[in-house]
Order: C-alpha cells, then sequence, then structure tokens
C-alpha cells in the first residue's frame, strides 16, 4: 500500500513537467538504444558463433594436422566455391598424411582424449556431382560420414543424415552449401528429397560408377560449415568406397592415409595455447576453435568496444540529465518538501520518493530505447538476409538478437545507474530541515 | 501535580550564524498542561512563529529543551519524532503551506497518506474534516482556486484530520471575516472540550481572551502569562526547578 503510494506520487510528480520529463527520458533513451543495439548484435554474434563451434563439436574441439599443413586446413576454413569438373588424367597430390606412429604417439600427448580420435577418412577420389536438372558436372568435396558425437550442424533445409542402424542402409547425403544452385535446384526445399548422381573413378580399372542419392539436407553457410564437406551415410560410403578401391589389395583399402584427426582435449586442464604447444612440441600442428573462430570474433569485439563506448557516453550524458533534472526537482518542490516532512514524513521516505523518480526516468528510457532498437533491429535483420543483402548467405546469422536475458538485465542496470544519480538529489531533498524548506520563495 | 503535555526549559533559537546572527528566542521557560487552550500574543516579529515551531518540535532550538509528556525531545529517535508529529500534533500555519497544484481533498489528506493509512479510510476522515470547516463541496477544487479563507479554513482541516492531541495555531483567524472567524473558533474550543490542547497564535484580542491563558511575547521573552502556576522570564533561571511553584499574577513587565 505505502509502496505503491510512493510509485503513484514519484509518476504524479514526473508528469508535473512533463517537457523536463521527456527530454530526460530522450537523454537515457539515446544511451540505453545505442547499447541495447550493441547488446543484440553481442548476442547474435556469439549466438552464431556459438552455433558454429557446435558444428565443430564444442569447445574443446581440436584438429590434428602433420606439421605444415595449416595451408590445407586453411582452405578448409573458407567456403569454396563449386568447380566446374574437368576430367583430369592425373592422380591428385599427396599431402603429408600421420603414420600409426603420428597417431600413437599424439594420442600420447597429455590432455588429449585418445578415445575421441576421428579421422573422417575422405573419399578423396576423382569424382563429380550431376542431375538432372543441369548438363553440367560438378567436382566433389570432401565426403564423408557425420563424424559420431556433439555435431550439430546447422542446416538451411531438411535434415542431417540418420545415425541409426537402419537408416544407415539408405543412400542420403547432406549437401554443402552452394551445390544446390549448381545442380539446378531454385530453392533449398526444392532439392530435398531429389535424387542426384555421385560419380566417381578408380584410378586402377580406370572405371567410373554412378551412385544416386537422395539429398536429405542442404547445410546451412556458415563460418566452418564447408569444412564438413558433403556429408553421407554409410551406404553410400560403403558404396563409393567398393567402386574407388575394387581392385586395390584389401590392405590399401584399410589403411587410407590419415590427413587430419578431430579428437578433443581437456579444457579444464589445458588452454588453447597450452594444448596447441604440447603438440607443436611433439612435432605436430594443431587448429582450435578459436583458431577458426578467433578472427571474427576478434573484428566483431573491435566494433562492439566502440558502439558500448559511445553508448557509455550517452548514458553518462543521461545520468547527468537525470542528476539535473532531479536537482531542480527538488528545488521546485522545496517547500512541498518541508511540508511532507513537517507532517511527519520520514527523511527515508522522501529519498525513497526521488529515487523511485529516477528509476522510472531509469525504466521509460530503457524501455522506448528497446523497443525501439528491437524494431529497428527486427528490420535490420530481414534487410541483411534479403536476396542481396551482406549476410544473405548465412541465413542462420541474426545480426541483432534480442533475448529476455540480454534485455532484462540491461534494463535492471539502466535503472540501477538513474537511481545511482538520483541518490544525490534525492539525498539533498530527504536533509532539508521542514521548517527552512517552508520558508523558502 | 500532572505532568504539563509541553514544557520548555531556557528555549533560546538563534537565526544566522555569526555577523548575521539574531536571537529570536532569548530564554523562554514554559509549561502547558493538558486540555489547556494557549493564546500566545505579541507584536509582529517578537518570536510567537519561531516560539510555536520550536514547541511543535519543527525546529531544533539552538539552547535550552522542549520536552513533550515527560520527554525530552532531543532523546528521541528521529522516528519517534516523525510519528509524534504525524499522530499526535496538527498544525496551522501562519503562510498556510498548500501543494497548490493539488486538491483541496490531497491536501487534507496528505497527514493521513504520510501515516500509511488506507485510501478509503484517507478520504472518509478527510471528507469529515472539510465538512467540519464547511467545504465539503470543494474538495475536488485546485487548492490554489481557493480564496484566502476558504484555505486557511482547508488548512485547519489537515491539522485536525488526524484527530490531534495538540493543535497548533499560527494566526487561524486571520484571513477569516468575523461570521467564519467565529466558526473557526467555535470549532477549535469544540475540539478543546474533547481534551485537545490548543496553542494558538493570535492578534485577535478577542480570541486571545476566550482562551484559558495568554502568553505575551515581546522580542524574544515572555513578559506576561496568565497562569499563576507558570515560571516566566522575570525570574531568574533555576537549574531544575520544575516543582517550585510561584503565584505570580499577570506581572507585566518591561525589561529585564
Ligand atoms: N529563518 C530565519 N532567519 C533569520 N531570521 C528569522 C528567521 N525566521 C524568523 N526570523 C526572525 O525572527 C524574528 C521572529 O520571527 P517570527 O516569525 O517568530 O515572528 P512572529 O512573532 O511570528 O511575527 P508575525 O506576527 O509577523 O508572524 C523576526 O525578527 C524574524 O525576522
Ligand atoms: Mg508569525
Amino acid at each position: 500500500m505505502k509502496f505503491f503510494d510512493i510509485l503513484r506520487t514519484a509518476n504524479h510528480n514526473l508528469f508535473r513537467n512533463k517537457v523536463r520529463t521527456m527530454l530526460t527520458v530522450i537523454a537515457i533513451f539515446v544511451g540505453s538504444f545505442t547499447i541495447i543495439l550493441n547488446v543484440a548484435i553481442n548476442t547474435g554474434v556469439n549466438s552464431f558463433i556459438d552455433e558454429q563451434t557446435a558444428s565443430l563439436g564444442g569447445d574443446n574441439f581440436i584438429m590434428l594436422m602433420p606439421s605444415g599443413s595449416s595451408e590445407m586446413a586453411s582452405s578448409m576454413v573458407a567456403s569454396s566455391e563449386p568447380v566446374e569438373f574437368v576430367e583430369k588424367k592425373t592422380g591428385e597430390t599427396e599431402v603429408g598424411a600421420f603414420s600409426d606412429e603420428d597417431i600413437e604417439k599424439l594420442k600420447q600427448i597429455d590432455g588429449i582424449d585418445a578415445d575421441s580420435f576421428y579421422s573422417p577418412a575422405p573419399l578423396s577420389g576423382t569424382g563429380y556431382y550431376a542431375s538432372d536438372k543441369t548438363d553440367k558436372k560438378y567436382e566433389i568435396q570432401n565426403l564423408m560420414i557425420l563424424p559420431p558425437g556433439n555435431f550439430k550442424i546447422p542446416l538451411a533445409a531438411g535434415e542431417l543424415v540418420d545415425q541409426n542402424e537402419e537408416a544407415k542402409k539408405k543412400n542420403q547425403v547432406v549437401l554443402a552449401p552452394g551445390y544446390r544452385e549448381a545442380l539446378g535446384y531454385e530453392t533449398d526445399e526444392d532439392i530435398i528429397g531429389q535424387t542426384i548422381t555421385i560419380g566417381i573413378k578408380n584410378e586402377i580399372l580406370d572405371k567410373w560408377t554412378a551412385i544416386d542419392v537422395e539429398v536429405v539436407g542442404v547445410e546451412a553457410s556458415g563460418i566452418v560449415s564447408s569444412s564438413m564437406g558433403t556429408l553421407i551415410s554409410h551406404a553410400v560410403y560403403d558404396a563409393l568406397a567398393d567402386a574407388v578401391y575394387e581392385g586395390y589389395p584389401s590392405e590399401y583399402r584399410d589403411n587410407q592415409p590419415n590427413y587430419y584427426i578431430m579428437a578433443t582435449y581437456d579444457t579444464n586442464r589445458f588452454s588453447e595455447d597450452e594444448i596447441k604447444q604440447a603438440i607443436a612440441d611433439a612435432g605436430y600442428e594443431a587448429w582450435t576453435v578459436s583458431d577458426m573462430m578467433g578472427m571474427i570474433r576478434t573484428f566483431f569485439d573491435a566494433i562492439m568496444i566502440v558502439f558500448t563506448i559511445f553508448g557509455s557516453i550517452a548514458l553518462l550524458a543521461a545520468a547527468i540529465g537525470i542528476i539535473n533534472t532531479l536537482l531542480m526537482s527538488v528545488e521546485e518542490r522545496t517547500r512541498e518538501i518541508g511540508l511532507d516532512k513537517a507532517l511527519g514524513m520520514s527523511s527515508g521516505r522522501v529519498f525513497t520518493e526521488f529515487a523511485v523518480e529516477a528509476i522510472s526516468l531509469g525504466f521509460w528510457g530503457s524501455a522506448f530505447g528497446v523497443v525501439v532498437a528491437m524494431f529497428i533491429g527486427t528490420l535490420a535483420n530481414s534487410a541483411v538476409h534479403a536476396p542481396g543483402g551482406f549476410l544473405a548467405e548465412l541465413p542462420t546469422f541474426n545480426l541483432f538478437e534480442f533475448t529476455a536475458s540480454n534485455i532484462i538485465p540491461f534494463m535492471i542496470i539502466i535503472m540501477f545507474i538513474a537511481f545511482l544519480a538520483g541518490t544525490i538529489p534525492a539525498w539533498k531533498a530527504a536533509h532539508k530541515n521542514p521548517i527552512d524548506a517552508l520558508r523558502y520563495e | 501535580m500532572e505532568q504539563p503535555v509541553i514544557e520548555v526549559k531556557n528555549l533560546v533559537k538563534v537565526y544566522g550564524k555569526r555577523s548575521t546572527a539574531f536571537t529570536a528566542l532569548k530564554k523562554i521557560n514554559l509549561e502547558i498542561q493538558k486540555g489547556e487552550s494557549v493564546a500566545v500574543i505579541g507584536k509582529s516579529g517578537s518570536g510567537k512563529s519561531t516560539l510555536m515551531h520550536l514547541l511543535a518540535l519543527l525546529d531544533r532550538p539552538t539552547e535550552g529543551n522542549v520536552i513533550v509528556d515527560g520527554i525530552d525531545s532531543t532523546k528521541l529517535k528521529t522516528k519517534q519524532l516523525n510519528t509524534l508529529r504525524n499522530d499526535d500534533f496538527g498544525f496551522v500555519f501562519q503562510q498556510f503551506f498548500m501543494n497548490p497544484q493539488d486538491t483541496v481533498l490531497e491536501n487534507v489528506t496528505l497527514p493521513l497518506k504520510i501515516a500509511g493509512k488506507r485510501r478509503k479510510e484517507r478520504r472518509e476522515l478527510a471528507m469529515k474534516a472539510l465538512r467540519t470547516v464547511g467545504l465539503a463541496d470543494r474538495a475536488k477544487f485546485k487548492a490554489n482556486d481557493l480564496s484566502g479563507g476558504q484555505k486557511q479554513r482547508v488548512c485547519i482541516a489537515r491539522a485536525i484530520v488526524n484527530n490531534p492531541k495538540i493543535l497548533f495555531a499560527d494566526e487561524p483567524t486571520g484571513n477569516l471575516d468575523s461570521t467564519t472567524g467565529e466558526k473557526v473558533i467555535k470549532l477549535l474550543f469544540g475540539l478543546q472540550k474533547k481534551g485537545v490542547t490548543l496553542i494558538i497564535v493570535t492578534h485577535d484580542e478577542d480570541l486571545a481572551k476566550m482562551c484559558d491563558r495568554q502568553v505575551r511575547i515581546s522580542d524574544g521573552k515572555v513578559t506576561e502569562d496568565s497562569a499563576s502556576q507558570s515560571k516566566t522570564s522575570t525570574k531568574k533561571p533555576k537549574k531544575s526547578t520544575t516543582k517550585t511553584k510561584t503565584a505570580k499574577n499577570q506581572t507585566a513587565k518591561g525589561e529585564n
């Protein structure tokens, strides 16, 4: 009851001088608008990066490579455009591969989980994709089975290749971004459920085998998703491997070179730098999640720091505005305060009334800031994802992301700043001597 | 002997500091009994309002003590002081002191709002007080839109809305015509019959005569006190002389 009275009184007093209140609210609005947009970008970028990190298997992911193969790895990070297939006579160039000894040595490194070792064994023979919709053929990318574990690959359409035993027998693929259009389909949805052909060459027998596969999903463009290449079901892998290795000695098929190994390490005991150092000491190279994400994060962090500084300056100005507004209000209402105190109002309550006024100013300013920011952010999100927009290629990347968990704490912080600004005038009001205040003209 | 509701000892009030210092009250001693009506009279600037503010614990004396119901006011906690003013005291200020932008009703309910009473109860009590002063029909008016006399009556309504034990009234009839003035006087003495102690600052000799006791102030000193049991500043101040009874009859003395 009493609290309600205080709230009513505070808002009533704010309404008395509408213009001044509004100007103060606008000042807070400008600051909070800038910062909330920034917070929303921060959330948007981070959730996108987290999504991308999850597609790598999480923060503890590490990619192990023979020394000197970073160049190869970096080519996997940059999204490669579909390359038109032209039949070549020469075999592929051999990149450094891990020997069995190398793998044993890597497994001995402290902190790396030996059980997590997974080498995707890409089928890197000569091959192509083809569809009924186009005469052109396109060179195959990495063809790999989805690694077991916690991989969340963002999809633009469809589903991931099923992992259960029954589904492993179906010929299913998830295409890497870009191929849908190359293969002649209008939208990502159009190609789902369609059958395309994967052709692969057996180098010894100089024989081509074509396998029909169903497209069950299309990967969303991301920053790292291209490293996944085309995801294939076990059935497709087996069929392709049978074709590629026909005529080879069976040991050859079983001892395919490992060009890189995906593994996890103990993040509790080792920092990224420490584990990389340990691996370098053993004579290998490693890429961590930060290596893949670092550049992007650094870029956005820099932008966000700049915006936060702007927003903070604006908020500082707003806080001074609050102090000024309320000081004027204290001055104007000196006699009223004197009367309240003469009639037995406690200093604490006078303080509270002014503090609540300040908090109300903070509330309205930040609430308007949030509403307008959400409106503009939503417009901007659809603008950057529209065809030709700068994020059109990254459909899962929401530039501005507004969530209760970024808005509510933000508003509380603004109201707290407003409260802090309000304490100066509130203190001044609370400590007036009733009679002196009443005599004030 | 009954304990006085308010007792002041060697009360001194100095306004300002150093070169601008002005002693408005010079060693005032006074005892006010429960249920008494006391008129404080004196020339303009003699210190009547100053004394009333000190008696009502609105201001702190420079020296001396104000003892309410046997308790030294300096010993009271701020919270007790606030409660005392809010529950037991009623004030009519010389300059009204209303919130001009609020309605008459809001002005009258203010003490109850501060007391934390419920809205419904606040309204009922305030309307009752307004009826008593004959202004129930003006409840919704802006306080600013009232005539001087009406404002004064609103202030009286505000002062009595909390059923005070002691009513302090600084010139309660100052702005009223004789008919309205009489009504207000009737109202005040009606309250006294119910046991309310009245402390009235006035220029109105008639009103002063109607009171049980007249205390004349001049130049910050009590120069005349109609009450026989009361000490005046004409006596040399003694230490702890509460029990001393000096029979003294309306001795008007000049300077001392
Ligand atoms: N805040 C103050 N600062 C300085 N001097 C003051 C202050 N308040 C009152 N005084 C002085 O104290 C003296 C007594 O003032 P007070 O208001 O008590 O007079 P009063 O007897 O009520 O007069 P009136 O009948 O005109 O209301 C006056 O001379 C006045 O100038
Ligand atoms: Mg006066």
